[in-house]
């Protein structure tokens, strides 16, 4: 299965809930394994529905889903199911186990795996998401950014090679919001995972390799976040605002100071520093 | 921390009581409410109510958290007492009131009624304190097991208790979020008539019910994203060994149940 390049490939994939009103309609496009790509559009757009649909939790109206080279269908869903996991927005609602610790072995019993499997995994992933210190806890005792951890250890306790990410820091606080991206991030470059994020967040955005824009439906634009954060009438439709250093460098180059285009806010301030003492 | 207090929280000290195999202690319960439901007269209440105490010390949790979860339920038992009072006419006539004559008997019975509900609850708590809801669940899929022979299943019955279980206190946290937002629109429950109370009520229900529902379906997806499937095969996290300590705790209430059940028939 780990042979194929692509992670995902859909062909003019259709889906309505009723059969008057599709909410996605004739999508194509593919996601190459090891890649981060986020999925963003406005409220509505079908972005939710295609995470369903990648977790084969919806079977499509009509074209089909491949699943690292397997086609998604009722026979094949038990075989694919173990090679996706999702986190999804409210951490309350996907916390299954009455402690933190059962919360993770939940996915892992169901695997049928040995219990000293089990114990190892809950211990290597409760460690990994720093959540190690919590696993007799109730849910009622932790904070929505520690919950969505246990959440995300739980999914990666699974051993997924693609992890979907259902607006899963919508709910969150600021701090939280970057401790989850952190996680994303280290999960990007541990190479083992594909991960399409479900977002809003545009620094989630810019850290991710392309964004697939959804408008009502339909695939709008796939293309890489810079240049998504460059193209007004593409982020007016999402709703989405640019990041404060996008903006700013956008602004300077109209006013002829040239700055590059840079990944983190840190190394624009350092490069107008550069530009100052060049002066 | 908004409710210490839980329903189903469990306290762990580390005491011996904590380790007994859950399925022993369930088992145990229901011989002790049969004791219970044989306590008659003042002797076997004293032995039984020895005999929670004993057990209660042992699980070494502060004897006030016994009495709180008692406390909930004290209307019960005032009217179980008052009951008893007005109905038994039987022994001493002690005191008069118009028609109304309180018996010595019933006096004793409506005590003995009242305590015997005190210790039923507060010494069924231990049950809660000192297993860990996963712990529960996997002891009650074992006592429920001989069911699947009679088409009723035992995985169902688990899985719906510790989805109730786990999601009480969430939904009870909701509903209390749900009275501040009317509270804050002019609907304060508490400065009501009773008849606007109940009409309130009503439309607290509402909301509840479908943020219930909401929930539901978003653990459905959840689940069935961690690959659970109803009667698929899964492993136990939680591995349940019988001791002979297990079946020592039994028996220690199989003679509290002897005792009593004698103590009544002599």
């Amino acid at each position: 299965m780990s042979g194929t390049e692509n992670a995902y490939e859909l062909h003019q994939v259709s889906f309505a809930y009723e059969s008057e009103q599709s909410v996605l309609d004739g999508i194509t496009l593919s996601i190459p394994s090891g890649s981060w790509v986020s999925l963003v559009g406005p409220n509505g757009c079908g972005k939710s529905t295609l995470a369903k649909l990648l977790g084969g939790l919806l079977a499509a109206n009509a074209g089909e889903v491949v699943v690292e080279g397997t086609v998604l269908n009722r026979e094949t869903i038990h075989q694919i199911r173990p090679r996706i996991g999702m986190v999804f927005q409210n951490p309350d609602n996907q916390f299954i186990g009455s402690t933190v610790e059962e919360d993770i072995a939940f996915g892992l019993e169901g695997r049928c795996l040995p219990r000293e499997e089990m114990i190892h995994r809950v211990r290597k992933y409760g460690d990994k998401l720093e959540i190690g210190h919590l696993l007799s806890k109730h849910p009622s005792e932790l904070s929505g950014g520690q919950k969505q951890r246990v959440a995300v250890a739980a999914i990666l306790a699974m051993e997924p090679g693609i992890v979907i990410f259902d607006e899963a820091s919508s709910m969150l606080d600021e701090k939280a919001r970057g401790e989850l991206l952190d996680i994303i991030k280290e999960m990007k470059q541990s190479g083992e995972y594909t991960i399409v994020s479900i977002t809003h967040d545009a620094e989630e955005i810019m850290y991710s390799d392309r964004a697939i824009v959804l408008l009502d439906g339909g695939v709008a634009a796939d293309l890489s976040p810079e240049d998504l954060f460059h193209d007004d009438a593409l982020l007016q439709s999402c709703r989405l605002i640019a990041p404060y250093r996008i903006q700013l460098v956008r602004e300077l180059a109209k006013l002829g100071v040239q700055v590059p285009p840079l990944q983190r806010e840190e190394e624009v301030t350092e490069a107008l520093w550069q530009l100052h003492l060049n002066k | 921390m908004r409710n210490k207090l839980l329903f189903g929280r469990c306290i762990d000290t580390g005491s011996w009581v904590h380790a007994v195999d859950p399925r022993a202690k369930l088992t145990a319960m229901v011989l002790y409410l049969a004791a219970l439901l044989a306590v008659g007269s003042w002797i076997p209440l004293a032995i039984a109510a020895a005999f929670s105490l004993a057990y209660m010390l042992a699980t070494q949790i502060p004897l006030k958290y016994f009495v709180k979860a008692a406390k909930p339920l004290w209307v019960l038992m005032v009217f179980i007492f008052v009951i008893q009072c007005l109905t038994v006419d039987e022994g001493v006539a002690l005191w008069q009131i118009g028609s109304w004559t309180l018996y010595s008997e019933g006096l004793s019975k409506g005590l003995i009624a009242a305590l015997r509900m005190a210790l039923l609850v507060s010494f069924t708590a231990i049950l809660t304190f000192t297993t860990t809801p996963g712990l529960l669940n996997q002891g009650m899929s074992g006592v429920l097991k001989p069911l699947e022979k009679i088409g009723i299943s035992a995985e169902r019955l688990t899985l719906m208790m510790s989805i109730a279980l786990r999601f009480i206190p969430t939904i009870l946290d909701e509903t209390h979020k749900i009275v501040k937002a009317q509270a804050a629109r002019g609907a304060d429950l508490k400065e009501l008539p009773w008849k606007e109370k109940g009409k309130l009520l009503v439309s607290l229900l509402v909301p509840v019910t479908v943020s219930a529902f909401r929930r539901a379906e978003d653990l459905v997806l959840s689940m069935e994203s961690r690959g659970y499937l109803i009667g698929a095969p899964r492993s136990e996290y939680h591995l349940l060994v019988w001791r002979s300590r297990d079946t020592g705790f039994i028996l220690s209430f199989i003679v509290l149940v002897a005792v009593v059940v004698v103590l009544r028939f002599i």
